[in-house]
């Protein structure tokens, strides 16, 4: 029984120490950083919270409630050790808090993709920051203020994988996708004949790939390259081939909170304050500069 | 609605997945359940000890757990499988101890009598088990049995986390395009219902036929 005890708390020690030494890939701990950020951030002038408008009911009951992931590195995951949400969305999210209520106060509510409007259109969240792809389809059940960033989908293969270069080339084989991500539908535009098996999470995905469940895995250049950088036995073998226009989901029809935050967002890039969210998340894995946010209103649905 | 109809042919074949699923898995549970009753009310300690053992290890887990480690932890030392044999083969072990558990209960149920009288002509404890037990327990447990087939049925849906399209991943896959979630969902969700319906009807038939009036 001594040993027993012995083993385990060796175990335990152990997983905690694998916990500290977080992968550099995925931000830390950057909460002081974190502060700096949301500190500049702006704030609504009280003229424009308007009577009987969605950001007065906000503002009093004092958070922010956002529909959000928990598990999505770089964009919106909770760090282990100190409960805070970390990522590019999660930090829009505070700064969206920070505009309506004069400080940085949301609780994340964990939505799946499958949920959301059904959480916007009963009214259990306010806003929804989730790699919200908007499309047509969608626009027709939420509002969708924005777009605030774009992405892409692009292809990872295991290392020395040859004859894939273009999504075309997916026809025939197998390929891995996130389940409830639009790579979904890419793929079966864009390679009609792939075999498209998914799983729930991205690490599921890149343990499939490196089992040889498939032999490329479909995936947000953002994701991947975080991937790939974990894990070295993986490898990017194109440039996204899609364009995906990230927006805040917003309930159907509220076109004064939709104008308001499409307001706030604005400000947010000419301040600034976008492009330092974007560096210390997505920034900390993409080289170079922060990127030209995306013209608001430029999509179809937003 | 127009959105069911717009999708017929998606869902259609995540519900024929969902069937081959059900139906190979509960076969499976079947012959194992079977086979861990006949461990557990043995007169062999350790085979008893062994029905004991595999009846509780996969009570106590959740087949979400089971299916995971099965789908990424056996490719590890070297065994894997196509997801949807994967999933048939987990779920099957599963229930497996559920459907011991529940003929155990029938072949309680059966007096202590008839296995006597049963050793007493000379059948061997498999002959006896086979040609005067289990006949009688059977009947008793038609419908325990039928829960545990809805309860398979329900299941199946857990293998979409290991890649399988089920009807349930068909659903997912159809709201990713459409965005109507309540529709979509509430017409998946009466698929299992009536698939459970069914079953029921079925069950409860059968045993107003089957009942012995003890």
């Amino acid at each position: 029984m001594k040993r027993f005890v012995a083993v385990v708390a060796v175990s335990l020690l152990a997983l905690a120490a694998c916990g500290e030494s977080s992968s550099p890939a995925v931000p830390g701990a950057p909460s002081e950083k974190g502060a700096d950020v949301l500190a500049k951030a702006p704030v609504a002038a009280a003229a424009d919270i308007l009577p009987g408008s969605t950001m007065e009911k906000i503002k009093q009951r004092g958070e922010l409630l956002v529909g959000g992931s928990l598990d999505a590195p770089l964009l919106s995951q909770q760090n282990p050790a100190t409960g805070e949400v970390e990522g590019f969305d999660a930090d829009m999210g505070k700064a969206l808090a920070k505009y309506i209520l004069g400080e940085p106060k949301v609780k994340i509510v964990n939505s799946a993709s499958e949920t959301r409007e059904a959480l916007l259109a009963n009214g259990t969240v306010d806003v929804v920051f989730q790699t919200y792809t908007i499309t047509e389809e969608r626009a027709k059940q939420v509002a969708f203020a924005g777009p605030y960033y774009t992405s892409g989908l692009t292809i990872a293969v295991k290392k020395g994988t040859t004859g894939i270069a273009k999504p075309e080339d997916l026809n025939g084989k197998k390929v891995l996708a996130g389940a409830n991500t639009p790579a979904i539908p890419a793929i079966k535009k864009l390679a009609p004949q792939a075999e498209i098996i998914t799983f729930g999470s991205d690490p599921e995905c890149v343990q499939a790939l490196k089992q040889d469940r498939g032999v490329a895995y479909v995936q947000d250049e953002t994701l991947l390259i975080a991937d790939a950088k974990k894990d070295p036995s993986i490898e990017i073998v194109t440039k996204p081939f899609t364009v995906d226009p990230y927006g805040i989901g917003l309930k159907h029809g509220d076109d004064q909170f939709k104008k308001f935050v499409n307001d706030w967002l604005k400000k947010t890039q000419d301040t600034g304050v976008w492009q330092e969210i974007w560096k210390k998340s997505i920034g900390t894995v993409v080289t170079g500069d922060a990127p030209q946010p995306p013209q608001i209103g430029s999509v179809p649905g937003s | 609605m127009s959105v069911l109809l717009d999708h017929l042919p998606e869902l259609w074949q995540g519900l024929i997945v969902t069937f081959q699923l059900t139906a190979a898995s509960f076969a499976g549970a079947a012959v194992l359940g079977a086979l861990v009753c006949a461990l557990r009310v043995s007169p062999v300690r350790v085979l008893r000890a062994i029905g004991t053992a595999y009846v509780e290890s996969f009570q106590n887990l959740p087949l979400l757990v089971l299916l995971v480690l099965a789908f990424f932890g056996l490719p590890e030392i070297g065994v894997q499988a196509e997801p949807l044999v994967t999933a048939i083969v987990v779920i099957a072990v599963y229930e497996a101890a559920y459907v011991g558990e529940a003929l155990r209960s029938g072949v309680n149920s059966v007096s202590r009598g008839q296995g006597e009288a049963a050793r007493a002509i000379g059948l061997t404890f498999s002959q006896s088990l086979r040609h005067v037990v289990l006949p009688q327990a059977l009947r008793t447990v038609v419908q325990p049995l039928g829960n545990i087939f809805i309860a398979t049925t329900m299941n199946t849906a857990l293998a979409a986390a290991v890649g399988v399209v089920d009807l349930t991943a068909a659903a997912n896959r159809v709201n990713l395009v459409e965005a109507q979630p309540i529709p979509i969902f509430v017409g998946a969700g009466l698929a299992y219902a009536l698939i459970a319906a069914a079953v029921g009807f079925t069950t409860g038939r059968l045993e107003r036929k089957l009942v012995i009036l003890r």
